[in-house]
């Protein structure tokens, strides 16, 4: 029988440690006490020790890898045995949490869901870890979101809320349990549940049936809007009236951003969550966007708001519509992190569980249709944003090298939507320009 | 339009009352060839003699009980003390005779009479002459409360005062005498029990009286360059109260701050709050409803702890920006 060694726990509010470096590789023979790893967590370096004779098998990480307390990271085994598949080592929610049904949720998703010490913490305490927002590493729930999120609700498990928040709540049938608050003391508010209607598809959303009817002479499928198509009508509509968009097209040499990608999915902290294009993108426009606070901002009435805070979002299509996540404080973020962060935001959107925060506090958007095989398009300004990006599709294309001679480049549009109230053409120009010398040239993000 | 002072206003409304009705009269301290204590019956004893401007002897309770005797012998008098905190010593005519004889005569007798009070702090008069002690009347069934915070409304409110068949506690603040407004020249009624929205905003409902509607007014217009705007409602009166106004407002704004002089504890404040909560407007409460009004203290003479004893511009900039912020 094959005995799991894990990740030991040295401190206690330690959730996770990093593997440093393999002591004893798979094959080795391992004598009961034996260093086999040097792991280190934020304070100290330690050894985990065999817990057995045997032969190490089926080492689960690679050195750099950071893995939470209590998780499996090898087998010591008899010889002539083998290490057992690995399992998902999705941790077990606590009787009576409701958990999404499992098929629903992959197995990275979930395995990124929560750290152990924090399972336990919300265990003891009661609270329902689906509702905590993670604030760990790709958005894992930590013991501190827990306690937190614990702290911000009433010991007698009774919610927080407004009598407008309440009311709303009980004529739009909300579960107020489910609305995140942004009042005093996590309060929930009217508009906390204004907004969470606006972001969750209603159970009459996803009960809605095209009928059939006569239009003149003419037979239509009739589709009801949506409270979800409702907001993008509004929100669009109000867009295009009232902000005098300019456009600015820019076709850039993306060759170098692909080999970066490929590069980049090469390195071990790709295996959770591939590198995409639109990820480089979030990161080389947060950078650009650092550098031009006026295409990072907002028209608030007769002022303009420029923020320091860089967070970009992303133009994501679900079946009943288009989402806006966002991720915060992007400029800051490795790009590892962002397409991690984005996996999960997406895989919350599909499932309709995005919390009200996954979609507040943008300050800019990139809507990428590439993917589609678009060349190239323009987008509304997604208010109250000044500033929006419309990707096109990379495609292959002759282009002149120094000496006029054709070479083969990897070539894609952009498009710049911009609210002329705020930005003016040479504003965007420049932004533009910069946004053009990051993906040619990705290298001057850090030099 | 013409513009002239509060107090003039009050004397406008009263010249007219007296020249239209003669059972009109004024009776007070000091307020024939003195003008009374304020100045607002100056000049009137030369157009109507002493018979209908009448000086008394200094006795608040012997004002009242005239004032009392007069209206159920069918004239329609008004009645002036010099500090609203003098009402204690007419207390039992107020409240015992003035506001029960037409309820215990059943409705045989009428006492049409007005009580005019001057009150507040802010002049340097001390504890026993700053009080704002509106919300004693108000909790006697029989009497109605007005509170003007303008000139406009102190003249319509009063002429409507005047010829209401029932007792009136007329409340006006001494800081307000000074203040001008437009007033139109002609007898216009403001009719009691119909509040006022002085100014439209969406963030918060702040309810004020008297002379805190002028504060609230001047916190408005530091907020606004906060991007916060205040709604203003001013109850004008206070029995009876236009509740519908005031719940109207907070169902649109879904927050409310109550300013009044009044010491907060057992302060009117806590009924216009009330008014709130058992209303509909309950149902859009997005905070808790604040409450400004005087410390539990007497007003001090010493000036700067006057100022602070009760509230100002700036302590209704905080509490409403912490309200609007959605500190609270």
């Amino acid at each position: 029988m094959a005995k799991e060694v894990i990740m030991p726990k040295f401190g206690f509010t330690q959730e996770s440690a990093e593997i440093v470096k393999w002591l004893k590789q798979d094959g080795d023979t391992v004598e009961m006490g034996d260093p086999i790893a040097e792991v280190t967590t934020d304070k100290v370096n330690m050894e985990v020790e065999a817990t057995e004779s045997g032969i190490l098998a089926g080492l689960l990480f690679k050195e750099g890898d950071v893995v939470p307390v209590t998780q499996v990271i090898a087998y010591i085994v008899k010889p002539g045995e083998s290490a057992p598949q690995r399992m998902a080592a999705a941790p077990q929610p606590p009787p009576g949490v409701v958990s999404p049904p499992i098929e629903q949720v992959s197995a990275a998703a979930s395995q990124t869901a929560i750290t152990p010490v924090a399972m336990r913490v919300a265990q003891n305490l009661g609270v329902d870890p689906q509702l905590v927002v993670g604030t760990g590493i790709g958005g894992r729930v930590t013991r501190e979101d827990v306690e937190s999120f614990a702290h911000s609700q009433p010991a007698d498990g009774k919610v927080r809320a407004t009598p407008a928040a309440r009311r709303i709540a009980r004529e739009q049938q909300v579960d107020l349990r489910a609305v995140q608050g942004t009042g005093p003391n996590a309060r929930v508010q009217g508009s906390d549940v204004t907004q969470f209607i606006s972001i969750q598809p209603t159970a009459q959303d996803t009960l809605v049936k095209p009928v059939s009817a006569m239009v003149g002479n003419m037979e239509a499928k009739v589709v009801p809007m949506t409270s979800i198509r409702r907001t993008i009508a509004e929100r669009l509509q109000h867009s295009y009236q009232q902000a005098p968009h300019i456009y600015f097209d820019a076709d850039v040499d993306v060759s170098a951003l692909d080999a970066l990608r490929q590069r980049a999915n090469q390195l071990p902290e790709a295996r959770d969550a591939k590198v995409s294009l639109t990820a480089l993108l979030i990161r080389i426009a947060s950078w650009a966007l650092a550098k031009h606070p006026y295409v990072n901002s907002r028209l608030d009435d007769n002022k303009i708001l420029l923020f320091t805070d860089v967070n970009v979002g992303m133009a994501v299509a679900l079946e009943n519509g288009l989402i806006v996540p966002v991720i915060r404080n992007s400029d800051k973020k490795s790009v590892f992190n962002i397409a991690s962060e984005m996996n999960a935001l997406v895989e919350r959107a599909r499932l309709g569980q995005l919390r009200p925060d996954d979609l507040t506090n943008g300050t800019f958007t990139i809507s990428n249709l590439g993917m589609f095989g678009v060349d190239r398009f323009t987008a509304i300004i997604n208010p109250p944003q000044t500033a929006i990006l419309a990707v096109g599709r990379s495609v292959k294309k002759f282009v002149p090298d120094e000496t006029g001679q054709p070479v083969v480049r990897s070539m894609m549009t952009i498009t710049l939507s911009a609210d002329h109230r705020v930005i003016d053409g040479a504003v965007a120009a420049r932004f533009l320009d910069d946004l053009r010398k990051g993906i040619e040239q990705p290298e001057l993000i850090i030099l | 339009m013409r513009e002239i002072t509060f107090a003039e206003a009050l004397r406008e409304a009263i010249r007219q009352s007296m020249e239209k009705d003669e059972r009109v009269f004024v009776i007070g301290e000091d307020i024939g060839v003195y003008g009374g204590a304020f100045g607002v019956t100056a000049g009137l004893i030369e157009k109507f003699g002493s018979g209908r401007i009448v000086d008394t002897p200094i006795s608040e309770a012997a004002i009242a009980g005239a004032c009392i005797g007069a209206a159920l012998a069918g004239q329609r008098p008004i009645g002036e003390m010099q500090f609203m905190d003098f009402v204690t010593i007419a207390m039992e005519q107020l409240v015992l005779q003035a506001a029960k004889i037409r309820f215990m005569f059943g409705g045989k007798a009428t006492v049409p009479m007005v009580m005019r009070l001057p009150g507040g702090s802010g002049t340097g008069a001390a504890a026993q002459h700053s009080g704002s002690v509106e919300s004693w009347f108000v909790n006697v069934p029989g009497l109605k409360v007005v509170v003007p915070s303008n000139p406009y409304d102190a003249k319509g409110l009063l002429l409507s005062a005047i010829e209401d068949d029932n007792p009136v506690i007329f409340i006006e603040n001494k800081l307000l005498y000074k203040t001008k407004g437009d007033v139109p020249e002609d007898m216009y009624r403001i009719p009691l029990g119909q509040a006022k929205v002085v100014r439209e905003g969406r963030h918060l409902t702040v309810i004020a009286t008297s002379v805190m509607v002028n504060r609230a007014m001047e916190a408005a217009e530091k907020l606004k360059e906060e991007g916060i705007e205040l709604e203003i409602v001013d109850p004008r009166t206070l029995r009876p109260l236009d509740s519908d106004t005031i719940t109207k407002s907070v169902k649109k704004t879904g927050k409310a701050l109550i300013v009044h002089e009044a010491v907060k504890t057992g302060g009117f404040g806590g009924e216009i709050l009330s008014t709130i909560v058992e209303s509909d407007a309950f149902d859009y409460l997005e905070a808790p409803v604040r409450r400004l009004g005087g410390l539990d203290i007497p007003i001090p003479y010493n000036r700067n702890l006057e100022y602070h004893a009760v509230p100002q511009v700036e302590s209704i900039v905080v509490e409403a920006r912490k309200l609007a912020r959605g500190e609270y």
